[in-house]
């Protein structure tokens, strides 16, 4: 397989690597592959990077007071059905 | 069958992450605490169905999914299958040209990972449509692969994958565009 074959190979499946979603052979041979091209390194690298930022910015702080007032409502339904 | 007896202990632990989840579908957080509240006493009451040893996060997603599906579905009128239009694949990487000048680009690809705010990234997640949003949030925030996001919004896995891939473009057009504004890429950059 040319050069080229394998970059095109490997972008199309880099959501399914990043996501943990290939087979252990095929995410071998896309690692193989990024491993050997600085161009496909890059791209997966600026993609995890992507993914991290993504995650971190998107988690929140819980009000501290919301996992109490979940508490007294499970207490209270308990009550009623007893 | 599980033990209603035990739900606080089992629960709870996930409470965190619905909160964030359900801050990225209500938008606001007063809402987003209702449906978290919500989300739990449904959990509650059908605790006895959930067979015990299976996935208790995504069986808590899937309430919570469809506990917003139909509490804000219906009074927000927003089309719920609305296309994306066309967007490139790789939109972001190759709009900061990194493509041809790996040396150069290397330095923009830091300054906008960098520099987008965590306002800008949030944006860019509700301003999908919820039906791409969806699977964008359980896959980037939660982490849940696409056989539980299949079974969470009771949705082919063909269909999680291409939503995904398209949601997740769609997002990356908005950051580009975050970017530009916030004087983040060369100006040579943000010719179309």
């Amino acid at each position: 397989m040319s050069h080229d074959c394998e970059c095109g190979d490997a972008k199309d499946q880099i959501y399914q690597y990043l996501d943990a979603e290939l087979d252990e052979e095929t995410a071998a041979s896309v690692r193989g592959h990024i491993e050997d091209c600085n161009g496909c390194h890059d791209y997966f690298d600026f993609e995890r990077r992507l993914k991290m930022v993504v995650r971190r910015c998107l988690t929140e702080d819980m009000p501290e007071t919301l996992e109490a007032r979940v508490k007294e409502l499970i207490r209270q339904e308990t009550t009623r059905s007893h | 069958m599980a033990d209603q007896a035990n739900f606080e202990r089992d629960a709870l632990q996930f409470s965190r992450q619905l909160y964030s989840a359900a801050m990225r579908m209500a938008r606001n957080p007063s809402d987003a605490e209702d449906l978290v509240q919500e989300t739990f006493l449904k959990a509650y009451r059908a605790y006895d169905t959930f067979e015990e040893g299976t996935n208790l996060k995504a069986w808590l997603y899937r309430i919570l999914t469809n506990t917003y599906i139909n509490k804000y579905r219906k009074d927000s009128r927003r089309p719920t299958e609305t296309d994306l239009g066309d967007v490139e694949d790789l939109y972001l990487y190759r709009r900061l040209g990194s493509e041809d000048t790996a040396d150069a680009s290397r330095t923009t690809e830091d300054r906008v990972l960098d520099g987008l705010v965590e306002s800008d990234i949030k944006a860019a997640v509700e301003e999908l449509p919820e039906n791409f949003r969806m699977p964008v949030l359980l896959a980037d925030l939660e982490g849940f692969s696409y056989k539980e996001i299949a079974e969470i919004l009771d949705i082919p896995i063909g269909t999680v994958m291409s939503r995904l891939h398209r949601g997740r473009k769609a997002m990356q057009k908005r950051l580009w565009e975050f970017a530009s504004q916030r004087g983040l890429v060369p100006e040579d950059a943000e010719r179309p």
